[in-house]
């Protein structure tokens, strides 16, 4: 007696639901393999470079080095960085300077909140390791402990023209991605 | 059909009596992920859109400064003293030293006095600078977020030829300053300051004269001079309530005490009084800077210090940009002291918050509370 076949429901719309499902997968992959082409690839990564807002929010002193950076002279709009209110609409945290433990929590929860494609740039060396602060008892040392970061920018605070390298850097990464990530 | 004689319950549960207390009134949490609240949270009780409370969630920055400075030594530390308010460093620095150079008794030279209150001076307006331009976004008027943050480089300029660094200057050193004015640096300050008090008239034909700015001021925010007083409110927020209070007039630490200038008070204590006394400093400062070059006297502008704390008590304290900062210190004779208590001006005006939300519009919170210049990275420390 040949082996048992998996028990099927004999539901035609059930079954209908079951293949369509297997084809929409199917078609989803196809049409992503598509849009992952070059030439499409390219448009909506160079709509992604120039519209990276970031979110409003603010974890320690280098802030201070961020607002002159969108401030007059250094200007970051010019490159697409337009700091703004609301998570969902935005695409990227400037993580400024040290994170606190208390704050390490929200960062975290406003990260799983944005929506898909994020990036992370950690600002600061208290971003990146702890900086002058990495002997203290509040703070995280690094926003890589929970966070993925795309882009470290060193400094204490790191001068404006170090920040627009960074952000910089960060459009070339986008440029050079897939349109769907992995993650 | 069937009916039932039950009474209609539910239209009734929904909506309790509204004379029980807190029946209509909303609690909202402002922050810290938001544009009005900065590295923060406020937990606004609301009735309709009337604030009937406003209780500040501090502690997003708290990083443990005291701790720290009780493990470097007392250069080492000075970096760490001045992130606290880092568009303010040079004040906060200045009573640091001072507290420093009080226990080992060591007096800096003329110049170097003189040195530091041109740097304090030049961070008091970078700081106000960079205040206003926030409490122009505040207000979504994005003219007002350039301008200062345009003029504030004028400053930084002239910070950095002088010590070489952008904001954290760490200029300020026991027993004097680290370096002499560099070449041509009077002429371009005394410019750039004439230059600065032009841009200020325009400010005001721009911002403190219209409409869109006075109509969500005056009147709003009210700190009344005696609550000011109560709630040990500091700094332009209670020169804004009609208390003439200024250490550097009151108790004159390094060269104030040779300088000629005025304590800018206003009546009235609202948002509006508030922004106002922040702009008349602007102005007093600018012409304090071009005072100060001019009298400054020549010689060394550092004495040898040693670094170390020697044994005993020391309190000091100077008028930084946002009000009274002040240290504590116990020297125990090692190279750091054995605890030091560090006050901040925007720790002492936290009380205020409250005090001056309640009875203001929603609409009106960010620029409200943001009238108090609380810096919340230097109150939590
Ligand atoms: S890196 Fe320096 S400026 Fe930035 S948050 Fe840390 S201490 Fe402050």
């Amino acid at each position: 007696m040949s082996a048992q076949k998996p028990a099927q429901s004999d539901d035609p719309i059930e079954l209908l639901a079951d293949s369509m499902n297997v084809w929409v997968g199917k078609l989803s992959d196809i049409v992503h393999k598509v849009i992952d082409t070059e030439p499409i690839r390219n448009v909506i990564n160079w709509a992604r470079m120039y519209s990276l807002w970031p979110v409003n929010i603010t974890t320690a002193c280098c802030s201070a080095e961020f607002g002159a950076a969108s401030g007059a002279r250094h200007d970051l709009e010019r490159f697409g960085v337009l700091p703004y209110g609301s998570l969902r609409q935005s695409d990227l945290i400037v993580i400024e300077g040290t994170i606190t433990k208390k704050m390490a929590k929200r960062l975290r929860m406003i990260y799983d909140q944005m929506a898909i494609p994020r990036y992370v740039i950690a600002m600061g060396d208290c971003a990146i390791s702890g900086g002058l602060f990495h002997d203290s008892y509040s703070i995280v040392n690094g926003a890589h402990e929970f966070l993925p970061v795309d882009v470290f920018v060193p400094g204490c605070p790191p001068r404006p023209e170090a920040l627009e390298h960074g952000i910089i850097m960060l459009q070339e990464k986008i440029r050079n991605s897939k349109v769907y990530p992995q993650s | 059909m069937t009916t039932t004689d039950k009474p209609a319950q539910e239209s009734t549960l929904g909506s309790p009596s509204p004379d029980e207390p807190g029946a209509q009134t909303l609690t909202l949490s402002v922050g810290p992920q938001h544009s009005g609240s900065g590295h923060m949270r406020l937990i606004v009780e609301l009735d309709g859109d009337i604030i009937i409370n406003a209780e500040p969630d501090p502690g997003y920055v708290h990083r443990g400064i005291e701790k720290i400075i009780e493990l470097r030594n007392i250069i080492r530390s000075i970096p760490v003293i001045e992130r606290p308010s880092i568009i303010d460093a040079s004040n906060l620095n200045h009573a640091w030293v001072k507290a420093i150079e009080e226990l080992q008794g060591v007096e800096p030279p003329a110049r170097g006095q003189y040195l530091r209150c041109l740097l304090n001076e030049m961070n008091r307006i970078m700081s106000h600078l960079y205040w206003l331009s926030i409490y122009g976004v505040f207000l979504g008027h994005t003219t007002m977020f350039m301008w200062p943050l345009g003029d504030r480089e004028l400053f930084i300029d002239l910070a950095e030829s002088l010590t070489g660094a952008r904001i954290t200057y760490s200029y300020l050193v026991p027993g004097g300053v680290r370096r002499d004015l560099p070449q041509g640096f009077a002429e371009e300050a005394i410019k750039r300051t004439e230059y600065f008090e032009k841009r200020l008239d325009e400010y005001e034909n721009i911002f403190f004269k219209n409409p869109l700015f006075t109509s969500r001021a005056k009147g709003v925010g009210v700190l009344s001079r005696q609550r000011a007083i109560e709630l040990g409110a500091t700094g332009p927020t209670l020169r804004g309530s009609g208390v003439e209070a200024d250490l550097r007039k009151d108790e004159p630490y390094a060269a104030y005490g040779e300088l000629d200038f005025k304590v800018h008070t206003r009546p009235d204590g609202d948002s509006y009084s508030r922004v106002m006394v922040h702009v008349d400093e602007m102005r007093e400062s600018s012409q304090l800077i071009r005072q100060i070059l001019e009298k400054m006297p020549s010689g060394p502008v550092r004495r040898k210090a040693p670094i170390v704390v020697p044994r005993g008590e020391a309190y000091s304290r100077v008028e930084s940009a946002r009000g009274e900062c002040s240290f504590y210190m116990i020297g125990e004779g090692g190279d750091k002291p054995y605890r030091a208590r560090y006050i901040t001006g925007s720790y002492r005006n936290m009380a205020a918050i409250s005090a001056v939300l309640q009875g203001v519009r929603l609409a009106d919170m960010p620029t409200s509370w943001w009238s108090i210049d609380y810096w919340p990275v230097e109150a939590d420390r």
